[in-house]
């Protein structure tokens, strides 16, 4: 009886602890609340003008830390660049900026998280490929209207052409300042020119050649994997996919996470499912072939190797990518390794180019950030102020790089220190060209910009807000059906086929075309 | 020692009570605080409303786990893969701690431990990186050794079937440290005199083994997979994702709960829909845990957890 008195008395201390600590619990909650109601603020007063905005400049009297979140690893020489910057940045606009960088190993998992969790920052580097539309449409950024743009950018303003603006626009409003830098957004691929001058091959620009090099380079070339990948990271597609799918057929697919696509030259954007084509059966073969010769290895779909440094160390003959990207792996092995010679490889020449719409890069304003405009101004300077813009870019010259001219640069042994994260949401004309960029590669991105093929549907976004059941399923038979079947993994490709196109016809793939179709007339028929 | 009531108890215990705040401090703040989450199962979620002024939108979450026709197999493949978890982890840890018990020799028994007890402390990821080395077609160490013998080589990564051994065993493998550790600590809690009884009447080792210390280790068995079974609609994400990452080929036998949800949200982000498949993994568990103290009642009252 009397343990059991004692027992009953430890459990009510127990229940009384709990009360008083759930009790700072609901203090929490409150504190949410708070947050939520905070965070609706900035949107609703957007629907009305800015207050601070409407006298022109905004008040800068009051000096201000910006908090900018940067994707990529954080540069060596982060502390004196930033340091440098920081004091030009005073004196202009009575502001200082601090960055955080999300590595790319995670930041897919990381970049969303810091918005649901409101974290206090005021501008994120933002993409159609890094969850622009995604968080636009979840208020996670600050509408920007012409009053606050034209008031706080004068400089962007001024040379930012419209196109850019309305590109950047999601369901007609804008929530990103874009970058200012036509390109094209094809990809090619990076071989060893070395291995085909032995083996005497024809040079590499078509898909058939390409195929040549492979197999040959796979039979002849003992521990070298002919192409590699990294194909299992979550990116649906094989990795040739942009170009012996989309760019051969040309073909434009709407979003990369489902595997729908119109042609360029269809005004209509009448939409079909790509796995259900006679082009896509074509190329299972030509990629089944590849495989069996061995072109790349069994395991590619578990590769956990940098594909570029395995190619660095000899160990991976080629790989595909943007030309940008490989122009600069280009001009590092020069740098690095003369003796081995590589050469970028356009497989697709004659076809029609896309031109990267202006949302390839950008910054976006925070939805609860407390310095909107400070911010603004800082983006302005940083992409259109030529001295802030090169530090933004480059560095610290004579350290970081060696100025050429005013339009270009040479690499120093300092360039590394200050290099590899999302700075690009400043790209403009004012960017330095490096002075060692391969001359070929130039050629091929003049060669397509005489290609570029404008189109109506070129600014679409689909919005998948009423299929998002449908996109989770789609995507997860494309990772568990189309990888290994591309990669040549499964021995009957027939079946293979036959069990994608069924897996995806109860994934919802047809909900998701009609949704997606409906979408894209509309569109048109605004236009 | 005169004084009673709630406050003499409380003087009286505050050794006990002291020890006992961490436990209840740590489930309040990281298991019932956020509690309130689950409402995010039911809801749209937007930044603008947060987690409690997001619309409502009734079981639309719980539809994409459903709908996708992989709900059966992912839930059947983490139930199984825990059971077989469980049962081969327990005996093997139980095995090893019976014989660290008999072993004679004091650095002998320290050795053997911390070596075991050394893969606890390796993350899944070095794991992950460990295996691709060992399991690699073209230049994998198992592959190199088959090689060597002339004997054809096996392509893991492509085989659905081997890895449900391979997990186990990895599972095994890395647990077989930790969990012996509290075996072996209930072992040392048993009665000597017990031991010393039985070799007087000639009992042999076997003999001890399975009269005195298994039976004397049932207490704790039974708590360690009641509470082992609580989580068994829950797959380790972290062993899962590092060992078999995207691999497609592998999905039919390797794929749970926790990977398949991931895979497909992670870029959709869509909080709603994680946190229907989290409300569904936890109902589960809970159903299942109601049931074994249940089973565990009926057959032994005092072994029940409640």
């Amino acid at each position: 009886m009397q343990k059991k008195k004692s027992f009953m008395l430890l459990f009510a201390i127990i229940m009384v602890m709990a009360t008083v600590l759930s009790a700072c619990g609901g203090n929490n909650n409150g504190n949410t609340g708070t947050n939520a109601g905070a965070s609706n603020t900035p949107s609703e007063s957007n629907g009305n003008e800015q207050p601070a905005a409407n006298d022109g400049k905004a008040d800068t009297s009051e000096e201000v830390v910006l908090k900018m979140l940067l994707v990529g690893g954080k540069p060596i020489d982060y502390d004196v660049v930033f340091g440098e910057l920081n004091k030009k940045l005073k004196e202009k606009i009575n502001a200082t900026v601090e960055a955080e960088f999300l590595d790319w190993s995670d930041w897919t998992q990381k970049y969303p998280l810091k918005f649901a969790a409101n974290e206090d920052f005021d501008i994120a580097y933002t993409a159609n490929w890094a969850f622009y539309n995604d968080q636009a449409l979840k208020g996670g950024f600050l509408e920007l209207t012409e009053e606050l743009l034209s008031a706080n950018m004068p400089l962007t303003w001024k040379a930012m052409p419209e196109v850019a603006w309305n590109q950047a626009k999601v369901n007609g409003k804008l929530f990103m300042v874009p970058n200012n830098n036509p390109e094209v957004t094809d990809k090619a691929v990076l071989i060893r020119e070395d291995l085909r001058k032995k083996h005497n091959l024809e040079p590499v620009n078509s898909p058939e050649t390409f195929a040549n090099y492979v197999k040959t380079i796979a039979a002849n070339e003992k521990g070298i994997n002919a192409y590699n990948a990294k194909a299992a990271d979550g990116w649906k597609w094989h990795e040739l996919d942009q170009i012996l799918l989309e760019q051969q057929n040309e073909w434009n697919l709407v979003d990369y996470n489902i595997p729908l696509a119109y042609k360029l030259t269809d005004e209509k954007g009448q939409v079909f499912n790509v796995y259900d084509t006679p082009e896509f059966k074509q190329l299972l073969a030509y990629y089944k072939d590849l495989a069996d010769n061995n072109a790349w290895s069994k395991n590619v779909v578990s590769n956990k190797n940098d594909v570029w440094q395995d190619m660095k160390a000899g160990k991976t003959a080629s790989y595909a990518h943007n030309l940008g990207t490989l122009a600069m792996n280009l001009a590092e092995l020069r740098r690095e390794q003369p003796e081995v010679e590589l050469a970028i490889a356009d497989l697709t020449p004659d076809k029609k180019k896309i031109a990267a719409i202006s949302t390839q890069n950008g910054m976006a304003i925070h939805a609860t950030s407390k310095n909107a405009e400070r911010s603004l101004m800082l983006i302005d300077l940083l992409q259109n102020d030529k001295e802030i813009h090169d530090l933004f870019m480059n560095g610290i010259a004579g350290n970081h790089y060696e100025a050429v001219g005013d339009d270009k640069f040479n690499a120093t042994a300092g360039t590394p220190n200050f290099t590899g994260f999302s700075n690009w949401g400043a790209n403009s004309p004012l960017n330095r060209k490096d002075a060692s960029y391969p001359a070929e590669a130039d050629a091929i991105a003049n060669a397509w910009q005489e290609k570029i093929h404008n189109f109506a549907l070129e600014t679409f976004v689909f919005n998948d807000a009423n299929v998002k059941n449908e996109v989770a399923n789609v995507g997860n038979v494309m990772l568990r059906y189309a990888i290994p079947l591309e990669y040549g993994l499964i021995k009957d490709i027939d079946k293979g086929h036959a069990d994608l196109i069924e897996q995806l016809k109860a994934a919802g793939i047809e909900k998701l075309q009609q949704e997606l179709q409906t979408q894209i007339d509309a569109f048109l028929a605004n236009q | 020692m005169n004084r009673s009531g709630f406050w003499g108890d409380v003087l009286k215990q505050r050794m006990l009570l002291l020890m006992l705040t961490p436990a209840v401090l740590f489930f309040l703040l990281f298991a019932y605080v956020p509690m309130a989450g689950i409402v995010l199962a039911f809801k749209q979620f937007n930044y603008g409303g947060g987690i409690f002024g997001s619309p409502w939108n009734g079981l639309d979450n719980f539809r994409f786990f459903f709908e996708s026709g992989n709900a059966w197999m992912v839930t059947k493949n983490t139930a199984l893969y825990n059971i077989a978890f469980i049962v081969v982890n327990n005996v093997l840890q139980i095995a090893v701690a019976i014989l660290l018990f008999e072993a004679v020799g004091k650095w002998f028994r320290k050795i053997t431990q911390t070596v075991l007890f050394l893969p606890y402390f390796i993350s899944w990821v070095v794991v992950g990186a460990i295996a691709y080395n060992l399991f690699n077609y073209d230049v994998g160490t198992i592959n190199s050794i088959l090689n060597a013998f002339g004997i054809e080589p096996i392509d893991i990564y492509n085989t659905p079937a081997y890895w449900p051994f391979i997990l186990v065993l990895v599972s095994a493998w890395k647990a077989l440290g930790y969990g012996s550790v509290m075996y072996l600590a209930a072992i040392t809690g048993i009665d000597t005199e017990m031991y010393e009884a039985a070799e007087i009447d000639g009992a042999n080792v076997f003999q001890r083994i399975f009269h005195i210390t298994v039976p004397n280790l049932y207490p704790t068995i039974i708590i360690l997979v009641l509470l082992a079974i609580g989580n068994i609609f829950r797959g380790d994400f972290g062993m899962f994702y590092n060992m078999v990452g995207n691999n497609g080929l592998l999905f039919s036998s390797t794929d749970v709960i926790d990977t398949f949800v991931f895979r497909s949200l992670t870029t959709s982000n869509e909080i709603g829909l994680s946190a229907a498949a989290g409300f569904y993994q936890s109902v589960l568990g809970f159903a299942t845990i109601l049931l074994a103290n249940y089973a565990v009642r009926k057959y032994d009252k005092d072994h029940a957890l409640f």
